[in-house]
């Protein structure tokens, strides 16, 4: 099971759930891959559960995570990592506080929040994918106009939001990349997370949000140009800081996977990549994103990039890419070093400077590392 | 099974709960003799621990007053069950004994042959285990023990996992310090009581299983001390029924009540008397000492810690109160609000529900620590890690500092400072008096170690005196001021806890300055001030931590202020004993990072920023060179033709860059010559013009004078110049030579006087003075012995240009 966000599978909240088979899309909400799961916990499940939970906690977290259960049904890992950290956002969402998952890019963000919605209402689908132009009408409600001027104002000409919806069902609504939506209209948010209620002004009305309403948001904390949240959205919200995965073998194991997939993909015609390559760029990052050597004896400046998982995949597809067109087929130390370059320089003073003391003090003493630092210092 | 006089009480050391179930049962019990687990060495100082000055935490230390690196520490925190035993027994007047094997024999019988504590490790903790290290109820987190001999070392360990936990000590903490029942939260006193007894037999059970599970492993010290401490313990008990108390509380670590049980058994008595006759002795004495929150925790090395002294602490006291998990988060709150955190009631409302809906989850009736941190982070800090690590330091660990009565006898330390006094034959006195010493002198070189140690543990007996005239110059000689304050006696008591002789206490709070220190810059000028005072652990440890900092430090700036020093440590370190591969790893780690970042610091600076790198640039030059290593020096010359190479460079820098690649011989002289036309060209701005010159020639005017090269490439270029050039440049010209004294200028005007006209030529011999024709040699006879003496005897290249005049 990957952490990694799967490319290009952030589902299209217009396809509806049960319109298609679920064989014809790409790919299938949480809910419908792995109904038999839910299903299956669903029936051993007698703990209390809060009102409008299709699990109990309990369950929900196993499902989460992964284990098995007393009639020996093997339940899928989805998360690979900390089952503290999926503890802490399960218990968040049965106290009402919203969730905010954080985290750099490619830490499976959207992944957890995808299934946590699955487990807790059955239903993935209510999101709003947050950009720069996300609207309020997005968060709160729109209106079709035709039905507006037709009949004037009223509950039927109202367009209801993913997060009206949610609050009218009693479910677990999803904002996707919360700080990219411009700071007035994260502020909606507020009376919604605080008051449990969404007014309608121009109804004289207002939608009380059923028992089990919640809703949980993901953002990046390494982007720039962001819009920060308001320290009175903040404050709505629980964060659970999503991390980067905890030991080399995990990730070298996800960026494997990742790579064989998207080399079949794209068709690329190398040699799968050795595993030795993909080792030492996966070292190299994690390395530099620490701040220290793998043996914990050197420290090393961290660059401004955010050096995920996500990037260590790109720099091998591209190093296959590069072997498989340019080079003989193999991947070697040139194919991946201009990478590798590209990833962590991303400013080009300071983190030119992180790179090249990385490289004189770590790089060039290591044994059977002289082909990469070569590599390297050509492309400075 | 024990006799009924005989209660057992198996406790964790410094176990609230524990502490608090052991109140409660000693309340019911009212028990007319206590038994502790401790040194009976300690047994006439006990009664201070009534004392009103008296404060917790503190040690009980125990040690050889000839030898006192040798010591033991017997730490007590108010909630410590051991402390809550000895105050009840104090104030309910019943007898108060401490019944393990007294220090003075086990010193005797385990440190014959044990010449030295091992340098490393933090202080008084590693210079001796804590008796109860090895005591798996203490969970010692000791540096992974093999796991053969982690069997018995942390049993607890197993019990814990076989309840599905990861952490014995989490363990414990929730099934024993942080009940309900044991902490009063829910339950009545009432209950309490009943609950308490019935704690302590399910311990006790769990212990004799666990001690059946894991047999005494084979021969070892360790085996052979704990079954001497359990004979002897078991001795003291049954002295106690021999003497006919009614009833006896006993309160031991939990892993020895299976051991103590069985005092009837008459065999076993006659094998404990075997045991103990003739056990060797060594003399002893003990004193209370004050101790600090961050000792007792397992970080800082002692066996017997606790990672959470402050959360232990709020437990005791808020246990009467009730609300345990609100008045944490209270505290919480207000402690980030101190720190200008965003911290809310509502934010601590939001906090205790979510904590208690984990506790929930996991499945626990009562929030541990782990939830209530784990909440902390979700609601305050919006997954900023600092304030977290605010919250351990303050509230977590909740550093406080202990205080004993002044009536405690004295520190070891104190006497050793005595001893090295009488010793070194400097009596302390409250007059001010000056202290000149010759560090040639092995007796004044041993003084200003002392003086020195003593001013890095904070006691400033003397204080360095460097102004004052008619002094002796030379670096052979040390002045300093000496006064002796009747205060520094609680400065002593205080550095008492680092150590027990002024070395061992000066080395290992150098160590803890260093690893709190802020700044690269306050390292560095640790570091020398650690050199002077002889102390090559902390030196070594200084090292690594400079080695570390440096790696994350941006500024270029600070880590060429830096080299200096280590380059001196590098130098002498076979003289004074530093590791010196370590520091010759370090110092090439810090040139390589100077070099990447030497160029890029040197451009776009105001001129005051450029002195102030110029200057660095030349201490860096100097160390290098002085240690002339060609590893070190070709990345830096390297570095530096970068610097020089690229026009951003400040101007100034780019001269003296020039000038050290020119010395050394990096660069030739046409190279140096084509770049001085090139920046004394027309096209550059003449304030630019004007300050590479000036670093090109900075400070080097009698250079200039003797340098004939040098001169040469200057000559040539203002020769070379046009006259409408030159007149531009004359202005150039005068600021550079204005840096020279006026004899310089005046000596370099006649320089020039002189060779007009003659065009400079390389195979020009000798020094310009040679070639003066009108000297008046009678007198300048007169001055030659006197040069004779500086620049060394006849003979020599100069003096005898100078003798053929």
């Amino acid at each position: 099971m990957s952490k990694a966000k799967p490319s290009a599978a952030k589902p299209a909240p217009a396809a509806s759930p049960n319109g298609q088979p679920a064989a014809a899309v790409l790919r299938a909400p949480a809910e419908t891959l792995f109904a038999e799961e839910l299903a299956a916990l669903a029936a051993v499940d007698d703990r209390p559960r809060p009102p409008n939970w299709k699990l109990s906690p309990w369950a929900v977290v196993t499902y989460l995570v992964g284990g098995k259960l007393d009639n020996g049904f093997e339940v899928q890992p989805k998360y690979i990592g900390s089952r503290r950290l999926m503890e802490i956002a399960v218990a968040t969402l049965a106290t009402d506080r919203a969730l905010l998952l954080l985290g750099v890019p490619g830490t499976a963000k959207t992944w957890v929040s995808e299934h946590l919605a699955a487990a807790i209402s059955g239903d993935s689908s209510l999101l709003v994918q947050g950009t720069a132009g996300t609207a309020e009408e997005a968060i709160r409600y729109g209106w079709n106009y035709a039905q507006l001027l037709a009949r004037g104002p009223s509950r039927d000409a109202l367009v209801p939001s993913p997060v009206m919806r949610a609050m009218e069902d009693g479910k677990i609504a999803r904002v996707e990349e919360l700080t990219r939506i411009a700071a007035d209209v994260q502020d909606t948010l507020i009376t919604i997370l605080s008051e449990k209620t969404l007014p309608i002004p121009e109804l004289r009305d207002e939608v009380r949000a059923a028992k089990g309403f919640n809703l949980i948001a993901t953002a990046n904390d390494r982007d720039r140009g962001v819009n920060d949240l308001s320290s009175a959205l903040k404050r709505r919200f629980n964060t659970v800081v999503l991390p980067v995965p905890a030991t080399e073998e995990e990730e070298v194991e996800i960026v494997r996977r990742r790579v064989e997939s998207a080399g079949r993909a794209l068709e690329i015609p190398a040699e799968p990549p050795a595993l030795q390559e993909i080792r030492r760029v996966v070292t190299i990052f994690r390395e530099l994103r620490d701040g220290k050597t793998t043996d914990g004896k050197t420290k090393l400046k961290s660059p401004s990039g955010t050096l995920s998982t996500a990037e260590a995949i790109s720099v091998i597809t591209n190093g296959l890419a590069l072997a498989a067109h340019f080079g003989d087929g193999n991947l070697r130390a040139a194919d991946v070093a201009s990478g590798i370059v590209g990833a962590v320089v991303k400013d080009p003073v300071q983190d030119r400077i992180v790179w090249q003391e990385y490289l004189e003090t770590v790089v060039k003493e290591r044994d059977g590392w002289k082909d990469l630092y070569r590599a390297s210092r050509e492309l400075l | 099974m024990p006799e009924p006089r005989v209660h057992l009480f198996g406790v964790r050391h410094h176990g609230p709960g524990s502490a608090r179930s052991l109140a409660a049962a000693l309340t019911a019990l009212k028990p007319d003799a206590v038994l502790i687990e401790g040194p009976p060495d300690a047994a006439d100082i006990l009664p201070l621990a009534a004392d009103k000055a008296m404060r917790p935490p503190v040690a009980l230390l125990i040690y050889d007053p000839d030898r006192p690196k040798r010591a033991v520490f017997y730490p007590f925190a108010v909630f410590s069950p051991e402390w809550t035993a000895i105050g009840y027994a104090l104030k309910a007047k019943a007898d108060l004994r401490f019944i393990d094997l007294p220090v003075s024999n086990r010193f005797a019988i385990f440190h014959e042959d044990e010449p030295e504590p091992e340098p490393e490790g933090e202080t008084p903790d590693a210079a001796d285990p804590e008796p109860d290290a090895a005591d798996p109820s203490a969970n010692g987190h000791t540096d992974a023990p093999p796991p053969a001999a982690d069997l018995r070392r942390d049993p607890l360990h197993y019990l814990a996992m076989a309840a599905g936990d990861a952490d014995g000590e989490r363990w414990w903490d929730r099934m024993v310090e942080s009940r309900r029942a044991s902490t009063g939260a829910s339950s009545g006193e009432g209950a309490g009581e009943g609950g308490a007894t019935a704690m302590f037999a399910a311990v006790h059970e769990a212990m004799a299983a666990l001690r059946a599970e894991f047999p005494k492993p084979p021969d070892s010290d360790e085996a052979r001390e704990e079954e001497l401490r359990e004979a002897h313990m078991r001795r003291a008990i049954r002295a106690a029924i021999k003497e006919g108390y009614g009833r006896i509380a006993v309160v031991c670590g939990a892993w020895h009540t299976p051991a103590l049980s069985d005092v009837a058994d008459k065999a076993l008595a006659a094998k404990d008397n075997d045991l103990l006759s003739g056990l060797p002795k060594v003399k002893t004495r003990s004193t209370w000492i004050p101790w600090t929150h961050s000792r007792l925790c397992a970080a800082g090395g002692y066996g017997a810690g606790v990672q959470s002294p402050g959360w232990y602490e709020h437990l005791w006291t808020c246990a009467d109160r009730g609300h345990i998990i609100e008045r944490w988060m209270t505290r919480v709150a207000r402690l980030l609000r101190e720190k200008d955190l965003d911290a809310s009631s509502a934010h601590i409302i939001e906090s205790v529900r979510l904590a208690e809906t984990l506790a929930t989850i996991r499945g626990r009736t009562l929030p541990g620590l782990d939830e209530l941190n784990e909440s902390t982070e979700a609601v305050f800090t919006f997954g900023n890690p600092l304030p977290l690590r605010l919250i351990h330091d303050k509230l977590i660990v909740g550093e406080v500092l202990g205080q004993v009565p002044a009536s405690a006898p004295a520190v070891p330390l104190q006497r050793d400072i005595e001893r090295l006094q009488t010793s070194l034959r400097l009596k302390p006195s409250a007059e001010d008096k000056p202290l000149d010493l010759d560090l040639r002198n092995a007796t004044d070189l041993a003084r200003s170690h002392l003086l020195h140690r003593l001013s890095i543990l904070n006691i400033e007996w003397g204080r360095p005196d460097n102004v004052g005239m008619g002094r002796k110059a030379g670096t052979f000689h040390e002045y300093w001021r000496l006064q002796w304050r009747p205060e520094f006696a609680i400065n002593i008591v205080e550095a008492g806890a680092w150590g027990n002789t002024v070395e061992e206490a000066a080395t290992a709070f150098a160590r803890h300055k260093a690893d709190t220190a802020p700044s690269l810059a306050a390292l560095t000028a640790q570091l020398d001030h650690v050199l002077l005072a002889q102390l090559p652990d902390a030196a070594d440890h200084l090292t690594a931590r400079i080695a570390s900092v440096a790696a994350v430090a941006s500024d270029v700036g600070v880590l060429m202020d830096a080299l200096p020093a280590l380059a001196r440590v590098s130098r002498y370190g076979n003289v004074r004993k530093t590791d010196a591969a370590m520091v010759d790893a370090v110092l090439s780690g810090l040139t390589a990072r100077i070099c990447v970042g030497l160029p890029p610091a040197c451009v776009n600076l105001s001129d005051d920023a450029a002195a102030e790198m110029l200057a660095r640039l030349n201490a860096v030059e100097d160390a290098l060179a002085t240690l002339a290593r060609p590893d070190l020096t070709d990345p830096w010359r390297e570095s530096l033709r970068r610097a020089a190479e690229a026009d951003t460079t400040h101007a100034r820098l780019r001269g003296r860059a020039w000038r050290i690649l020119l010395d050394t011989g990096a660069a030739t002289r046409d190279e140096a010559a084509t770049r001085m036309s090139l920046a004394l060209s027309r096209a550059v701005a003449p304030a630019h013009a004007a300050a590479w010159l000036e670093g090109f020639l900075a400070g080097s005017g009698l250079i200039l004078l003797h340098d004939r090269p040098l001169w040469d490439i200057l000559d040539a270029w203002v020769t070379s110049l046009k006259p409408e050039q030159f007149d531009e440049t004359v202005p150039l010209l005068r600021r550079a030579f204005s840096t020279f004294e006026r004899p310089e200028r005046r000596q370099m005007g006649e320089l020039v006087k002189r060779t007009t006209g003659v065009p400079p030529s390389p195979a020009a011999t000798g020094t310009p003075a040679a070639e003066s024709t009108d000297i008046d040699l009678t007198r300048a006879e007169l001055v030659l012995p006197t040069l004779d003496l500086i620049l060394g005897p006849p003979g020599s290249p100069q003096c005898s240009t100078l003798r053929t005049h």
